[in-house]
């Protein structure tokens, strides 16, 4: 029995960051990189699964991106994943998710695992689409939004629940192997101490290329994706101002800055 | 005085030559008894963990006899008790050494070598010393049990704040059962001694050489007149005398039998944890050593064997108890209540012969002898308990070894999960961005040097409170413009510098610690600087105390004693003075942690100001709450907030105008618990940096402030 669990480094932007003179991402010098949200979530998931039952369970994250990246999965390995695998090659640059989740629907046909989980999106792109085309290139089931998920290790399906808008939730039953993207709150995902993360790093980190998964630079890349970023700005702020003062006085300032805006 | 060979006392006279024997064969037994008793104690520590204070024991030793010569550590904020205690301590140690004499005698020189010393003028000597040994026995027992039966003290009643009523260790009356057995086989054995040596007297009166002499030993002469006056006669005596001894003989001898399996045994544990005592302890916490897998305490056998002995050397006494803030303001920790439960387990656990199974190991739990998670958290690591124990248990360090396995289970309330976290990811417990952290320093009036790319003669360590908070960073500035205004040469690490980890390792994220730790002290080796300063307490103790441990050796001060000392030379000069009335609060980590008692006084005298001192103060300093990582953890509802309760103890001073703290996190604390408790209006929180902003004036700079 093995739960694949593919997770990302994600960037939160720094006070005051900067826009790359190609005006297509932040600046790098103002990025700080951790684990997405989600994806504690998902590897929480999996690892109730596996300390729950009696079965054996294998737990391998998996996750596309350069040797920083390393120390996200070095979190993972510390929370008690058993293996992590990372893909990389520097044509993969500017995939965008439909790319990734061929890197991922790769690996997976690789691994053969039971079950695969990935978070919602992530907190820097939000895309949202990652989970769900790995599941379209493997042809395999797919839930997304997952808040609630019963199943044990071995099961010939899963019941989940999803969470729609308005405060609906839909119960479905998924036949597996399946794809499930996880949703915040569905679990309290474990701390990961610093020295566990240490620890961790005894713990090889599997580097995998293009042609290990059977793909090459003609399948992923900026120039092999579906969508490409045109441009990234921050939008011009609007203004709002609070009139204080008397009743008369706001009236006043209210008339002055109507006529400004007249031209009078 | 008369130095001849009769004057000395009968020994087994009338006895049966079978009565000898079986006197003998009962004490042999005794003895015996008492050795397995140790054998089985000293097994239960050997099964803790090595600990390395075995260095200078020499030295150790000799301060442990100070200290137990001079009771210092017990008379401490409990005089009666501690004088009493030294009567009865007095009093066992010259009974002991003098019945030592008449078997060093009787039993070793005179039959192996026909040497006999035990007569005349010294025998009239120490007949005399040992009267007055049992009388102040006997006294300072009377007093104790006075104490336990009338006075109702807070801190012997063994009720526990961990536990409900009706739990089965809720009201440990084993404890009270087990100190009336002491007190009273204790005085039985002093009083029948005492009887019985009248009643020797009166048996012998028509001796000279024992009658004529009876003055010697004045309470058995005074209680012998009364015998007689009552009318008892010679034979009389000598028929009762015989009860009397074997009484007398087999309570002193079930007392020694009894010592290793009671709380007798404290003669031996309470001077050895002295002995072993560890003068930084708290101020430098335990590094977790490479080869370990695990942190911290988990199981009993993770103990060193002396955190072991630690636990059999408490009293009971309470002093922790009372000092403690945590259980001041009813959260459910009593620093005593801990090391009792952990003693209670380590008997339970390791006194058999086979260790039991890993799992029955567990000192984490819900059981009886198992330590609450509620109960770790709520320590503010203060060191008010540490500091006042007066037989050197060291409990701190043991409640941190515990956090410490519980930080690695995720065992922790969410949110200090979360500035754990923060702190990993930014460097700083405020999730600021790195960058941000010497933004204060951009609104004033000049710059202050980047000490890694330059040289300076004072680096500053600023801190996390100091850096980021918006109160605090008024008083930063005020510190930075008073030591460019005395000609200081310093500088900043500005980005570079991350958490200084003093919390985060009382926390017990020990990783998280190593890791603020190992990247400050890299930073601060490859900048050029003469010393260390900062105004924050925190920061001082570990970088002081504990940066050694990681290869950091820096010279450092807390501001209090930089500014008496520019103060003193002139360099700060003051233009006026101050006339307030004012209280001072001695922060932990700068006080109990680094005696730091006396510079924030002093400079508080050199403002002019008047300083009433309030009743907790020094050593005995309460906690502002902020302690061990609290800061980040929200107290519960409903209970008094330690700084409240505080702010009530400040209150209490008449015409007080200003509360002075030297702590960034007591200016943070107090603030809040002044408007919370209800006496803003009435006095002020200032930093002391404030006060003595106050009294300089800054012309040039407001000039300067202008034109810019």
């Amino acid at each position: 029995m093995k739960i694949l669990v593919a997770v990302k480094q994600v960037a939160a932007l720094d006070e005051d960051f900067e826009i790359r003179a190609n005006e297509k991402d932040v600046d790098e010098d103002f990025l700080l990189y951790d684990l997405n949200e989600w994806d504690d979530f998902s590897l929480e998931e999996a690892m109730k699964i596996k300390e729950s039952g009696t079965t054996e369970v294998e737990v391998v994250v998996v996750s596309v991106g350069p040797d920083r990246v390393d120390e996200s999965l070095r979190k993972c390995l510390a929370k008690g994943a058993d293996r992590a695998i990372r893909v990389w090659d520097d044509s993969i640059e500017g995939s965008d998710a439909i790319a990734i989740g061929r890197i991922l629907a790769a690996v997976a046909k690789k691994e053969a695992p039971d079950m695969i989980f990935a978070g919602v999106q992530s907190s820097d792109q939000a895309y949202a689409s990652t989970g769900i085309s790995t599941a379209a290139y493997l042809n395999w089931p797919h839930a997304a939004v997952v808040a609630d998920l019963q199943y044990q290790a071995g099961n010939k399906s899963a019941v989940v629940r999803r969470e729609l808008e308005g405060g609906l939730l839909q119960e479905v039953e998924i036949n597996c192997p399946a794809v499930l993207t996880i949703q915040l709150g569905i679990n309290k995902p474990r701390y990961a101490s610093l020295r566990g993360i240490k620890q961790a790093a005894a713990k090889p980190i599997e580097e995998v290329t293009l042609s290990d998964i059977g793909l090459s630079g003609a399948d992923v890349g900026a120039g092999n994706s579906m969508s490409h970023v045109r441009r990234m700005y921050i939008p011009a702020k609007g203004r709002a101002e609070m009139i204080e003062g008397t009743i008369a006085e706001q009236a006043a300032k209210l008339i002055q800055i109507m006529n400004e805006f007249k031209g009078v | 005085m008369d130095n001849s060979k009769e004057i000395t006392r009968v020994l087994f006279e009338n006895f049966q030559p079978q009565a000898i024997h079986l006197f003998y064969a009962i004490g042999y037994l005794a003895i015996a008894v008492f050795i397995y008793g140790v054998y089985v104690q000293i097994r239960k520590y050997r099964r803790g963990k090595p600990d390395g204070s075995w260095n200078e024991l020499f030295h150790r030793f000799v301060d442990m006899v100070k200290t137990m010569a001079t009771h210092r550590t017990l008379v401490r904020r409990d005089k009666s008790a501690g004088r009493a205690h030294g009567l009865i301590f007095l009093g066992f140690v010259l009974l002991f050494i003098g019945t030592s004499t008449i078997t060093l005698e009787y039993d070793i020189l005179e039959p192996l070598f026909g040497v006999k010393f035990w007569y005349g003028n010294f025998y009239l000597l120490f007949s005399l010393v040992l009267d007055l040994a049992g009388l102040g026995l006997i006294a300072g027992l009377i007093y104790m049990m006075y104490r336990r039966k009338w006075l109702h003290l807070p801190k012997l009643d063994y009720k526990r704040v961990d536990r409900q009523e009706g739990d089965i260790d809720f009201d440990r009356s084993e404890y009270r059962r087990e100190d009336w057995a002491f007190l009273w086989s204790f005085i039985l054995i002093g009083i029948t001694g005492f009887i019985l040596e009248a009643t020797r007297l009166v048996w012998l009166n028509d001796r000279p050489e024992v009658w004529d002499y009876r003055m010697w030993s004045p309470v058995g002469a005074l209680l012998a007149q009364i015998m007689q006056t009552l009318g008892m006669a010679s034979e009389s005596a000598g028929a009762f005398r015989p009860y009397l001894w074997w009484f007398h003989g087999l309570l002193s001898l079930t007392f020694i039998a009894c010592i290793p399996y009671t709380k007798i045994k404290h003669i031996f544990t309470a001077a050895t944890s002295l002995m072993f005592k560890d003068q930084l302890a708290g101020r430098r916490l335990p590094k977790v050593p490479d080869d370990q897998k695990t942190a911290g305490y988990k199981t009993i056998t993770d103990l060193t064997w002396k955190n072991l002995l630690h636990l059999d050397a408490c009293t009971k006494c309470g002093r922790c108890q009372e000092a403690c803030p945590a259980n001041a303001v009813g959260a459910p920790l009593s620093p005593r209540d801990v090391i009792l439960s952990l003693r209670e387990f380590a008997n339970h656990a390791l006194s058999a012969k086979e260790l039991p199974k890993e799992a029955e190991l567990d000192i984490h739990g819900k059981d009886v002898g198992q330590v609450f998670m509620e109960t770790l958290w709520s320590c503010r690591t203060c060191l008010a308990c540490v500091e006042i124990c007066p037989v050197a248990v060291e409990h701190v360090p043991i409640i941190v070894q515990m956090r410490r396995n519980l930080v690695e289970a995720g065992e922790m309330e969410p949110l200090l999960e979360k500035t754990l976290q923060t702190i990993h990811k930014t460097g700083n417990s405020f999730g600021e961005s790195k960058r941000k952290r010497a933004a204060w320093a951009k609104e004033l009036p000049f710059e202050i040097k980047d000490a890694r790319k330059e040289p300076v003669d004072v680096l500053w360590f600023v801190g996390d409170y100091a850096s980021f908070d918006p109160r605090n960073q008024k008083v930063t500035q005020s510190f930075a413009k008073l030591m460019h205004h005395a000609g200081v040469n310093f500088g900043l690490l500005f980005e570079a510098e991350l958490n200084a980890g003093n919390d985060v390792r009382r926390v017990g994220e020990e990783g998280l610690y190593e890791l603020l730790a190992s990247s400050n002290i890299g930073t601060l080796q490859a900048c050029d600087f003469a010393s260390i300063v900062t105004t924050d307490p925190h920061s001082f103790n570990t970088i002081r105390n504990e940066y050694p441990d990681f290869g950091g050796k820096f010279e450092i001060e807390h501001y209090t004693t930089l500014v008496k000392r520019l103060i003193e030379t002139g360099q700060v000069k003051l233009k006026k003075k101050l006339d307030y009335r004012v209280t001072f609060h001695d922060p932990c980590h700068l006080g109990r942690y680094n005696k730091g008692y006396d510079a924030p006084r002093e400079v508080i005298k050199l403002l002019g100001c008047e300083l009433v001192e309030m009743a907790r103060n020094r050593d005995n300093s309460f906690c502002c709450g902020a302690g061990g990582g609290r800061i980040w953890i929200p107290d519960p509802v409903g209970i008094e907030k330690p700084s409240a309760n505080r702010m009530k103890e400040a209150g209490q001073i008449e015409g007080l105008q200003v509360f002075v703290v030297s702590c960034p996190k007591d200016l943070t604390m107090f603030e809040d618990a002044l408007k919370t408790s209800g006496f803003e209006g009435q006095f002020v929180v200032r930093e002391l940096i404030e006060l003595i902003d106050e009294c300089i004036e800054y012309e040039v700079w407001e000039d300067t402030a202008v034109t810019a």
